[in-house]
């Protein structure tokens, strides 16, 4: 029909032609819109669409357009003849299969029309170009359907051919009927993805579904939408430590143990929830056991409440048991047959406890794989070890095997490895050659590696313990129980039939414990004894645990949140305790957060805590490289690592804000660990939401969501870009899996610390352009604004000595009682062997990762202020303490992130118990440390202004607590001015205390006399009845029941040491006067502090120009500092301060 | 809104099923596309747009039973047809599908045996 000619004009691989066609088909509004991804494809389709015709044209197949009709015509009669007419066009035409069809007739004939006016010079699209096109296209959403319900197809034959499939319609029954049904079946029976969606279809809303791991949490909320073909709705949701999908829409969500535990401190009932499963409960993780105590009452409460527990074939009659005999639905799991051998390592292999690992029982076993298996056959190896040292040394003789023979890549998994190197194992190996992975047990639950075919198992396990005497947690080696020994083995046939070789004797493997130990009996205890207290579960004692903890483990717990300030003495929660609870981190974490709110130094303390809440961000494996170590340098500070971690963070947040994407070279160069990072600006966050929900936090200031209207749509435009990129990356995840290089190994441990700009490149052009983007970076923007956390950065950026100095003593407040002392003689020692004591350990070295274990000096007494008096007394103004966060033994106690603060100044404002002898020249803390002071006059004077200084510290933070409980609309509990003048008087006496004084430990025999212990009244006062009241104004001054003396505050007890003179002899008053007063007379120790608490300087005197005179009441306005004093002399009733009171009964002398 | 079921399609031959949003000729957000026949369809969850659709399945011109678009199901041939139907009237069939149905069955075969 038309013209050879003008045909000839038309060009279809004109991108103009395309562009007029572009018109017809593609529009703005249409299905597909040019410049979309499906528009590409179209055109690449189109051209294999273009290709293919001709060359089925050449075959000969008949062109059938126009002719239709007529067979049509002649088709229908012959069918009558025959049973049914399907009424079908005899000349079969491919387009006939399609059930969509494409309506631009609108557009063609505007094209049309056009193009009729202008028939000459015309080269625009006529009929036959936009019906090749729209048939092309037609064939091509055909495709896209196939393809689309193809994988749709695929994916429901797998999720039938999972094992748990034939069980849904029984699930679902035994849900409906009983409040709580345990489901066990083994890994990959398919129960984590399905039964939440059989549930779902099977009409139950609300649903929760609880998981050990955060990742496992959106990985499954992934899948599962995916499954339920609701990837980009919003019914299946997750909600981990910072991140959440969930909205209103949410039917089913996964979290974490630890999160729904939260959720059950608000919502005690759960009412969000018709249905709770808790996964994995076999793994017996802390929070697990104690949310299944918590379930267990409230599916009493709720009888509507459905409860499912899924675990392995593990132990499921304990849970079932639990929950008064639950039925139970047991699920063949789907593995392969795993052959079995046993090789115990000969004796002459067995490494001694000090001695490195024998590699030789390993490398006989690739030997032996390597002999045995083709290399055609595919199949890698799963090596279990227990720890980070043990992998190392493995992996090293390993490598030397593989270098030589070729057919292996050796990749280590552990958890401190940086994300990137962790993700190898998951990478390919090129043919003919097998991934070695050698794992700590992460690799038994934590992470699956598909393609294991050969285990090779230790037996072996480092787990954590807690050592409730020495209030320590230790690393240690342990044998592995028969269940992970299962675990373990069953690794090796994920995919098809393997072999694992155990490294012990079957009769070791019959010795195992049947189940490891759970969580709750080898861990503190201390948040969670903390956690059941703010859910009003009563005594922890008498909780009905699965398994209940040892009693000795939660009395350990409650003496130390007592010590923590967190319980009372009757073991209530105090008001920072409601809060600590609260916090999701640490109670030491906890309480410094909330004493840093206090005070100007909330961003600093926030960084700080964020970073001691994660894991470190310096890789240890960069440590020997020394051009991370310079690189590093600067970043170090010696006043102690969190300060280090603060100077890290400060410096990538700056380098974030001048080069966004470029601080992962920066991180690189310097052996950091950038998600670290990324973890702890999202911890920031979230810290500083959480005090500003308790109002311990200013609000925003509204000054940065300002700024003009320009400015904020390019925000806009920048974060739907973000977004964009986000998807992008989502959509992708996963798809591409890398092809390892045989020298992969090697480099493992080089390459995170020097990545050369090379290397970098190299890496550029191998993804291809865009494919290098940072979704971290993406990510870090879309959550934060840099330009305020930059801002945040500046105020702890250049801190001056006063902020370093009142930081550390937050720091070192919120770590009490985590005290450690220095070794009298590390003057003498070399750096290596610095020893340090805490109270409850003797003997414990700092972790070579923390700053002062290169540097060991500054912890040291420095000589010329040292003045020797005897052997052992080393008189100095300069001793120091170590506050630190974790002791830990692993091969030795070891000291991790530590702080150095000035010993006196601290303990003096920290101690939860200051014991005095009379002239206050002796004190012992917390009843090990002992420090004497050379002038008596100075250690009262020191006392008295550590008292007022607790005092008003303490005033000041139950002011800002208070506050934040009752939700007085006050703007803040205290006034910025009333909290400057106290960090001021904090920070001098901090920083210029320059009294000599000796810092002993005692020994024990020394604690065991250490009192004078309760005394007769009369032995005490020596027969002279004294008003105790009146020399403590506020304080219940009475004799220590235990320690004797006299206990003036809750912390300070004076006069109650053994070698103490006694409370009234004259002899100690000395003469004194007061520099705020005119007062000078001779007072004791007691007198004169006492004197001095309620006697301030002119300017902080708070009832100025009040002094009621002598012996008549004062006005009505009495302030609270004074009271009524009899006095026998007079006789009288009279009104005096404290002071007046002493100087009255002075007068009768 | 939501609707609070879920609506089901359920192919009545392989018991392939999917929750589906519409059943008709003219999903949402399809401008110039219209489907030849009422289909049950879904928004395609393995497209990156969000907009995309996928058809699920139909009801047998025939026989009026509920079948997946797969092609062990059902065919399109200017109608849907179940395959028992398109067994039941192979001969009114074009030869390109006859032949096209009797090489799919030998390939089953060989996969079974
Ligand atoms: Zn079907
Ligand atoms: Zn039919």
């Amino acid at each position: 029909m038309d013209s050879d000619g003008r045909r000839d004009r038309w060009d279809w691989d004109s991108p103009h032609c395309r562009a007029q066609l572009d018109e017809v088909f593609f529009r703005k509004n249409d299905y597909i819109q040019t410049g979309s991804p499906e528009h590409r494809e179209f055109w690449a389709f189109f051209d294999r669409f273009q290709r293919f015709k001709t060359k089925k044209d050449m075959c000969g197949s008949v062109g059938a357009r126009g002719r239709n009709g007529d067979r049509d015509e002649e088709r229908k009669v012959k069918g009558k003849t025959a049973k049914v007419d399907l009424g079908l066009p005899v000349e079969y035409d491919a387009r006939y299969r399609i059930n969509v069809s494409v309506c631009t007739r609108d557009i063609e004939e505007r094209v049309g029309k056009s193009e009729h006016r202008s028939r000459q010079r015309s080269s625009g699209p006529g009929d036959q170009e936009i019906s090749d096109c729209r048939l092309a296209l037609l064939h091509f959403l055909d495709f896209n359907q196939r393809q689309s319900f193809g994988k749709l197809a695929k994916l429901r034959r797998e999720q039938k051919n999972l094992p748990i499939f034939q069980y849904q319609d029984k699930i679902v029954e035994l849900v409906r009927r009983h409040p709580v049904v345990v489901v066990a079946g083994d890994t990959g029976c398919g129960k984590s993805t399905q039964v939440p969606q059989y549930l779902l279809s099977a009409g139950f809303d609300y649903i929760a579904c609880t998981q050990p791991r955060r990742i496992a949490c959106i990985s499954l909320a992934k899948r599962v939408s995916f499954e339920s073909l609701n990837q980009y709705g919003s019914k299946v949701g997750f909600q981990i430590r910072f991140e959440t999908t969930r909205t209103i829409a949410t039917k089913l969500l996964f979290l974490t143990e630890g999160l729904l535990l939260r959720q059950i401190q608000q919502d005690r009932t759960l009412a969000q929830y018709q249905v709770v499963i808790v996964d994995e409960v076999h793994e017996r993780h802390l929070h697990c056991d104690f949310l299944l105590g918590v379930l267990r009452t409230l599916v009493a409460e709720r009888p509507d409440l459905r409860l499912i527990l899924m675990s392995a074939t593990i132990n499921i009659k304990l849970f079932s048991h639990y929950f008064s005999s639950a039925p139970v639905l047991q699920v063949p799991g789907r593995l392969f047959p795993i052959q079995v051998i046993y090789k115990p390592i000969p004796p002459e292999e067995q490494a001694s406890r000090s001695e490195k690992l024998d590699p030789r029982p390993y490398l006989r076993i690739l030997q032996g794989i390597d002999q045995r298996y083709p290399p055609e056959e595919r199949g890698d190896l799963l090596l279990f070890l227990s720890g980070v040292a043990e992998i190392s040394t493995i992996q090293e003789a390993c490598q030397v095997y593989a270098t030589h023979t070729q057919r292996w890549i050796v990749l280590p998994l552990h958890s401190t490895l940086s994300l990137a190197q962790q993700d190898k194992v998951f990478d390919i190996s090129p043919p003919g050659v097998r991934k070695c992975i050698i794992s700590t047990n992460i690799a038994e639950t934590s992470v699956t590696i598909d393609g294991v075919r050969f285990v090779v198992d230790s037996g072996k396990v480092k787990e954590m313990s807690f050592d409730p005497k020495a209030k320590m947690q230790r690393l240690q080696e342990f044998w592995i129980s028969r269940a992970s020994s299962e675990q373990r083995k069953g690794r090796a046939g994920r995919t098809g039939p393997g072999v694992c070789y155990r490294l012990y004797a079957e009769s070791d493997y019959d010795a195992f414990a049947p189940y490891p130990v759970p969580e709750i009996h080898r861990v503190a205890l201390d948040s969670l004894i903390l956690q059941m207290k703010s859910m009003g579960l009563g005594d922890p004692m008498s909780f009905v645990f699965i398994d209940p903890p040892p009693a000795a483990s939660i009395q350990t717990a409650v003496t130390y949140l007592k010590e923590q300030g967190a319980l009372d003495s009757h073991g209530e929660l105090t008001s920072i305790g409601t809060l600590l609870s609260q916090l999701p981190v640490d109670v030491v974490i906890g309480k410094m957060l909330v004493l840093g709110s206090l005070f100007n130094l909330v961003e600093p303390v926030l960084t700080v805590a964020a970073a001691l809440s994660v894991q470190s961000p310096f890789l240890r494996s960069s440590q020997n490289n020394p051009d991370c170590a310079t690189a590093r340098q600067p970043l170090h500070s010696n006043q102690g690592d969190p300060f280090t971690l603060l100077n890290t963070f400060n410096a990538w947040v700056e380098v974030k804000g001048e080069r966004g994407g470029g601080s992962r070279k920066w991180c690189r160069r310097r052996g950091l660990e950038e998600q670290r990072l990324y973890e702890m600006v999202n911890l920031r966050r979230q810290f500083r939401d959480l005090l500003k929900s308790h109002s311990l936090l200013e609000s925003e200031k509204n000054a940065a969501s300002d700024g003009d209207r320009g400015q904020r749509r390019m925000r806009l435009t920048e974060r739907k870009k973000l977004h964009q990129l986000k998807r992008d990356h989502e959509q992708q995840e996963g798809s591409k899996r890398k092809v390892l290089k045989l020298e992969e190994g090697h480099d493992g441990d080089m390459s995170s610390g020097s990545d050369t700009e090379e290397t970098s490149r190299r890496k550029k052009d191998k993804d291809g352009p865009g494919q290098n983007m940072d979704i971290q970076e993406v990510k870090f923007k879309l959550r934060h604004n840099i330009s305020e956390l930059q801002e945040a950065v500046t105020v702890s950026q250049d801190m001056s000595s006063r902020h370093q100095a009142l930081l550390k003593l937050l720091l070192c407040r919120g770590l009490y009682p985590q005290l450690a002392v220095p070794d009298e003689h590390n003057t003498n020692r070399k750096d290596s062997d610095q020893v340090f004591h805490t109270k409850n350990k003797q003997g414990v070295v700092i972790h070579p990762t923390s700053v002062f274990a290169s540097d060991p000096e500054v912890l040291l007494v420095p000589d010329d202020g040292v003045s020797e008096l005897g052997s052992d007394r080393r008189d100095s103004s300069k001793h120091q303490l170590l506050a630190f966060v974790t002791l830990l033994e692993t091969n030795k106690p070891y000291l991790s992130n530590c702080v150095r603060v000035p010993a006196l100044q601290a303990l003096l404002l920290v101690a939860n118990s200051m014991d005095s002898n009379a002239d206050c020249a002796r004190l012992v803390m917390d009843g090990w440390l002992e420090v004497e002071l050379r002038q008596p006059e100075e250690a009262s004077k020191l006392l008295s202004t550590a008292l007022s200084l607790r005092g008003e510290w303490e005033r000041l933070l139950l002011a800002q607590l208070g506050q934040s409980t009752e939700m007085r609309s006050a703007a803040q509990g205290v006034s910025r001015k009333t909290m400057e003048k106290l960090s001021d008087r904090l920070v001098r006496f901090l920083l210029y205390t320059e009294v000599s004084y000796s810092l002993r430990r005692l020994t024990a025999f020394q604690t065991q006399n250490l009192y004078i212990g309760p005394q007769p009244e009369s032995e005490l006062f020596q027969g002279k009845p004294p008003d105790l009241n009146s020399l403590f104004p506020g304080a219940e001054v009475k004799p220590h029941p235990i320690k004797g003396g006299l206990r003036v505050t809750s912390f300070f007890t004076y006069n109650c040491l053994a070698d103490s003179k006694d409370l009234y002899s004259e002899c100690l008053r000395t003469f004194w006067s007061c520099p705020n007063c005119d007062l000078y007379m001779p007072l004791t120790p007691l007198e004169r502090m006492q004197h001095e608490a309620s006697c301030r300087p002119a300017g902080e005197q708070q009832q100025t120009g009040e002094e009621p005179a002598e012996g008549k009441p004062g006005p009505s306005s009495v302030s609270s500092l004074s009271r009524v004093y009899h006095c026998d002399v007079c006789n009288k009733d009279l009104t005096l301060t404290s002071t007046e009171i002493l100087k009255h009964k002075r007068q009768h002398k | 809104m939501e609707q609070t079921r879920q609506k089901t399609f359920t192919c009545q031959l392989c018991g392939l099923t999917s929750p589906y949003s519409y059943y008709g000729q003219k999903p949402p957000n399809t401008r110039a596309i219209v489907l030849l026949e009422e289909c049950y369809v879904t928004k395609d969850p393995f497209s990156p747009d969000k907009e995309k659709f996928l058809v699920l399945g139909s009801t047998c011109s025939l026989c009026s039973m509920c079948v997946c678009v797969g092609s062990d199901c059902s065919l399109f041939y200017t109608k849907r047809f179940c395959m028992q139907c398109v067994n039941k009237h192979l001969d009114q069939f074009p030869h390109q599908i006859q032949t096209e149905l009797a090489k799919k069955k030998e390939r089953s075969k060989a996969a079974v045996s």
